[in-house]
């Protein structure tokens, strides 16, 4: 007999205590070697030895390339190897020899495959293009990197193949591991280590131990030096083998059991069905996991298609595993036999009709064999244990079923869910089956197929995780995230402002690419834009009156051909609904570009149509989603009819979200619009409450600006000047409505301001504004406005000298004053130009119920803005007494 | 015609084993024989497990502690001598079979319930 040993460390060797077993060729009865009997000691040192070589990092910090090339030298030391496995595998596990040389064949394949693809396809590293964090920009990129000592714990039914869907993927990650194949066949996991050794893969990257799994199965699932345990076989033992790995929280996957159903649909064809019902149970004696043993039959067809499977299955002939001509080999060993025996009689007890089979046969010459003819059960009820247990022999149960919904629900009637099939000549009828059954495969005209790059895998107690594929290799992987700031600089780290009294922010990131056209007639721009946009179809997006006015015709005639509709139900505050349709009627005018003409409303609106359009779904996919877009999104043109959101040039988008009651933003450098025209017409029919809110929208935006924690001399810079044209020219088009030059100085002022908040950020103000205009609609600008001065003086000694120089932009004389004073004096001067031009001054006065305002502080607070203010706000309180003060 | 073990002992209960037994039967209020039977928990590995059941009349009976155990002749003379202990650890509770002439390579690995 031939002798085979361990493989521990690079070496063949005996068991520490030299005990050996034999192996039995379940053909015969009759022992055909004699292996190496590992104990806890072997199992010791072949972990001891996966670990050195795992830390040493010859193999685990290889190039992959140079890991994936000593691989395929792997693979081809297994094909040279491949007669002999053959045969090995045919003697030690009972498989014909006409399946074994197929699989055999494919574990190399499968190795040299996946190794392949890891090397050109595999995701090593990824980069996360959009982080979500818009406080600490940076590279974000994730790694995949070995696990570390995986266990591989072979089951006996395909020892060469489930050996390499373990070894494949760890080795190829870097991982090394320790192999222990099943008892009853440890043969060919010893010859592959062989082929490992001439192959040249390092010392200790791949041991094998074969052995009791009931002896070894503690050291190798309690060792503190495994990190990875891929186990298939009974669903009892894998529950034990997942509850010793979490003492010490080792990764798990487990491919466990199955009774998997194979539905035969009315309209499937007859003879592809019984055929497929035949090979789902028959093949390799029915000891596959996922085995169809529970073929599910109409009761329309029931009689026939029994019949045709008790001739097919009565037509298979039985025979020693390596006669080519034998479609059946025997079971695996005398207990396995015992227990089909078991199993069947249980099944006469239950009350199942026995069509065909049910008894032990003799293959001439070969009387020690374990075989078992292929056995049919007909009459099943789904209850019944020979229906929920698994066999794992030749053994089905044919279920009678009266519609597909009920076939669906016997199918899931199971504690497993590993596989299955459906046989229909209408594929869309299998697939809607196949999708409703909860199972990790579905096979449809089919069974048993697999393949190197799809995923295999059980649902419920069939398993954990997956093998096979991208997914069975992600399996021997741990994900490294690894994150490189903007800015290395202490006084730049927003986390690190949580534990300091400075909160002031110094670098920054200024990042504001839209294309502005400015002047009066500017809008004839937009036929060239949308040009260079490369965009043919635009939609024009607008509200009510904006179209009233006629200025959404104006554009849509500077189009000419380029605009497909014009959509003019944005309200006032968009809401989620309103966005929607905005998004379902563009898709319907298949338009590639969104053209926004009003406010803000309208612009923020079509910042989040362009998103949907581009990325799919509805806008409530998309809100409260801060720097999560990695790429531009549908092109997007804007021509203001107000003068204060500046929204035209900012990155952010503000829609209501009546259930949350509050305003909820997009955040993101890929929302800001591609092109601003500003073409004073647009702005010159504005009404006076409209013009002076809107201007105050502007003001607080720059004022916040520069107060921010965020603040930095380029949004200053435009921040002070655009406080300066508000305040030089907010009277004039009070004034006079038909002022061009301070309607155009206007526009440009809100849309510096909007530049300047768009990096810097705003503060308390708007917090407290977005709260009284979600709760109690007061327009943003006048909410801005009211509530401005008091949150200037709240921040005074927070800012007190950007206050002063906003008091200098308002045309304060500040000469002789402190800057506090000068501060206090800026809020003054905003007051005093709110009522020169008529501006509302209390809350009171928009219609804010006095009782609501302790509500509307602690909805104020919960502002993301709040992070912002130049005074650190944690206190409603605080956001109270202010509302106060503006009531 | 049951059939008790005369010549050598059917199952040995290991200390708390019976008690354990007799504790799940009360809580679910059945009485009766339990059998000791093979069973199959799914790719390739079978194991010994506890049910209760009606005697059949080919079978072997053996009373232990006060509990009647039955065994088919076939399954007795394929597993031998059946130890059943109870184990009560974190995380692991039920008991384990374990038998003279091991039924699989994980022979009293894993804990499991009577089916009732």
């Amino acid at each position: 007999m031939e002798q085979y040993k361990l493989f521990i460390d690079g070496e063949f060797v005996d068991a520490k205590d030299g005990k050996t077993f034999e192996s039995i060729d379940p053909g015969t009865g009759l022992p055909f070697a004699t292996v190496a009997k590992a104990g806890k000691a072997d199992a010791e040192a072949a972990i001891a030895a996966a670990r050195r070589a795992f830390d040493k990092g010859d193999w685990s910090g290889l190039d992959v390339s140079a890991r994936i090339a000593k691989l395929q030298d792997f693979a081809d030391q297994i094909s040279r190897q491949g007669v002999r496995m053959v045969m090995t595998e045919c003697m030690d596990a009972g498989q014909i020899v006409g399946y074994a040389k197929i699989i055999v064949m494919w574990s190399s394949l499968l190795l040299r495959n996946l190794a392949t693809y890891a090397a050109t396809k595999f995701p090593w590293e990824e980069e996360v293009l959009a982080s979500g964090n818009a406080f600490t920009p940076g590279r974000e990129f994730v790694r995949r990197e070995p696990v570390g000592v995986c266990v591989g714990i072979v089951p006996w039914n395909f020892p060469t193949t489930l050996a390499m869907w373990k070894i494949a993927p760890a080795l190829i990650i870097g991982n090394t591991i320790v192999v222990k194949p099943a008892s009853n066949t440890p043969l060919t996991a010893v010859i592959l280590a062989e082929a490992a050794q001439a192959a040249g893969i390092p010392k200790g990257v791949f041991n094998v131990i074969p052995g009791p799994g009931g002896e070894l199965g503690k050291t190798l699932c309690t060792h503190p030096d495994v990190d990875k345990i891929a186990f298939t076989g009974s669903t009892e033992v894998g529950r034990e083998i997942m509850r010793m790995a979490s003492d010490t929280v080792k990764r798990v996957t487990l491919e466990l059991g199955g009774k998997s159903a194979n539905i035969i649909l009315d309209d499937a064809d007859m003879d592809l069905a019984v055929e497929g019902a035949v090979f789902g149970t028959f093949l390799h004696q029915g000891q596959i996991c996922e085995s169809g043993t529970r073929v599910l039959v109409p009761s329309k067809i029931y009689d026939e298609f029994l019949d045709k499977m008790k001739e097919r299955a009565e037509a298979l002939r039985i025979g020693y595993q390596l006669d080519p001509t034998s479609h059946m080999g025997p079971v695996v060993s005398k207990e396995q036999l015992a227990t089909v025996e078991h199993y069947v009689k249980l099944g006469k007890e239950e009350g199942a009709q026995l069509v065909t089979g049910g008894k032990r046969v003799e293959v001439k010459g070969m009387e020690g064999g374990y075989y078992y003819a292929p056995t049919i059960f007909a009459n099943v009820n789904n209850k019944m244990r020979i229906a929920q247990e698994e066999i794992f022999g030749p053994v089905v149960c044919v279920i009678k079923y009266d519609s597909d919904e009920e076939a669906v629900a016997i199918a899931n009637d199971s504690i497993y869910g590993l596989a299955g099939g459906v046989f229909s000549s209408n594929i869309a009828r299998a697939e809607r089956v196949a999708r409703a059954v909860r199972t990790g495969t579905m096979w449809i005209n089919n069974f048993h197929v697999f393949a190197e790059y799809c995923p295999f895998g059980g649902y419920k107690q069939s398993g954990v995780g997956r093998e096979l594929g991208h997914w069975g290799l992600e399996e021997y992987t741990q994900v490294k995230r690894i994150h490189v700031p903007y800015y290395s600089d202490r006084n730049t780290n927003f986390g690190f402002t949580l534990l300091s009294d400075n909160k002031k922010i110094e670098g920054f990131n200024y990042n504001c690419p839209t294309n502005v056209i400015a002047g009066h007639g500017c809008l004839s721009a937009i036929y060239k834009v949308i040009v260079d946009l490369g965009c043919r179809r635009a939609m024009i997006l607008t509200d009510p009156g904006v179209r009233k006015a006629g200025l959404a015709d104006l554009v849509k005639n500077t189009l000419v051909d380029f605009c497909v509709g014009i959509y003019d139900n944005i309200p006032p505050d968009p809401d989620l609904e309103s966005v929607d349709g905005a998004v379902d009627k563009a898709r319907e005018l298949k338009a590639d570009c969104i053209v926004s003409v009003g406010g803000g409303s309208v612009i923020d609106a079509g910042k989040t149509v362009c998103v949907a359009l581009k990325n799919g779904g509805k806008a409530n996919d998309y809100i409260n989603r801060w720097w999560a877009l990695s790429e531009p999104q549908t092109p997007h043109i804007v021509v203001p009819t107000t003068a204060g959101t500046g929204s035209e040039v900012t990155n952010a988008a503000v829609i209501t979200d009546k259930i949350a009651e509050r305003k909820l933003f997009i955040a993101d450098p890929k929302i800001t619009p591609n092109a601003a025209i500003l073409d004073p017409r647009f702005t010159m029919t504005l009404p006076k409450d409209m013009t002076v809110g809107s201007a105050m929208d502007a003001m607080t935006h720059a004022i916040e600006a520069v107060t921010s924690t965020m603040a930095n001399q380029i949004c200053d810079g435009q921040a002070f000047h655009a406080i300066r044209l508000i305040s030089e020219n907010l009277p004039l088009v009070v004034a006079d409505g038909k002022n061009e030059k301070a309607r155009l100085n206007m526009q440009i002022a809100a849309t510096m301001a909007g530049w300047s908040f768009t990096i810097a950020q705003v503060g308390l103000a708007h917090c407290m504004a977005h709260t009284v205009g979600t709760l109690h609609h007061v327009p943003h600008g006048a909410a801005c406005g009211i509530v401005l001065p008091h949150v200037m003086r709240f921040n005074v000694d927070h800012a007190a000298g950007k206050l002063a120089l906003v008091a200098q932009a308002l045309g304060i004389d500040t000469k002789g004053m402190n800057e506090r004073d000068a501060a206090l004096a800026a809020a003054d001067a905003v007051e005093a130009l709110m009522k020169k031009v008529g501006h509302p001054m209390r809350l009171r006065d928009v219609g804010v119920p006095e009782e609501d305002l302790f509500r509307c502080s602690l909805h104020a607070i919960a502002d993301s803005n709040i992070l912002f203010n130049a005074r650190p706000v944690s206190d409603p309180m605080d956001v109270y007494n202010i509302y106060r003060q503006a009531y | 015609m049951f059939c008790p073990a005369q010549t050598m002992s059917l199952v040995t209960l290991n200390p708390g084993a019976g008690h354990a037994v007799k504790s799940a039967l009360a809580e679910k209020g059945v009485q009766g024989p339990i059998r000791i039977e093979l069973r199959f928990t799914g790719c390739c590995d079978a194991s010994l497990g506890l049910s209760m059941d009606t005697a059949h009349e080919s079978d072997l009976v053996e009373e232990v502690d006060g509990l009647t155990f039955v065994i088919s002749p076939e399954t007795h003379q394929l597993v031998g001598e059946v130890r059943i202990s109870y184990a009560d650890e974190t995380g692991r509770r039920g008991f384990v079979l374990t038998s003279s002439k091991p039924v699989s390579e994980w022979d009293g690995f894993a804990a499991g319930s009577i089916r009732m």
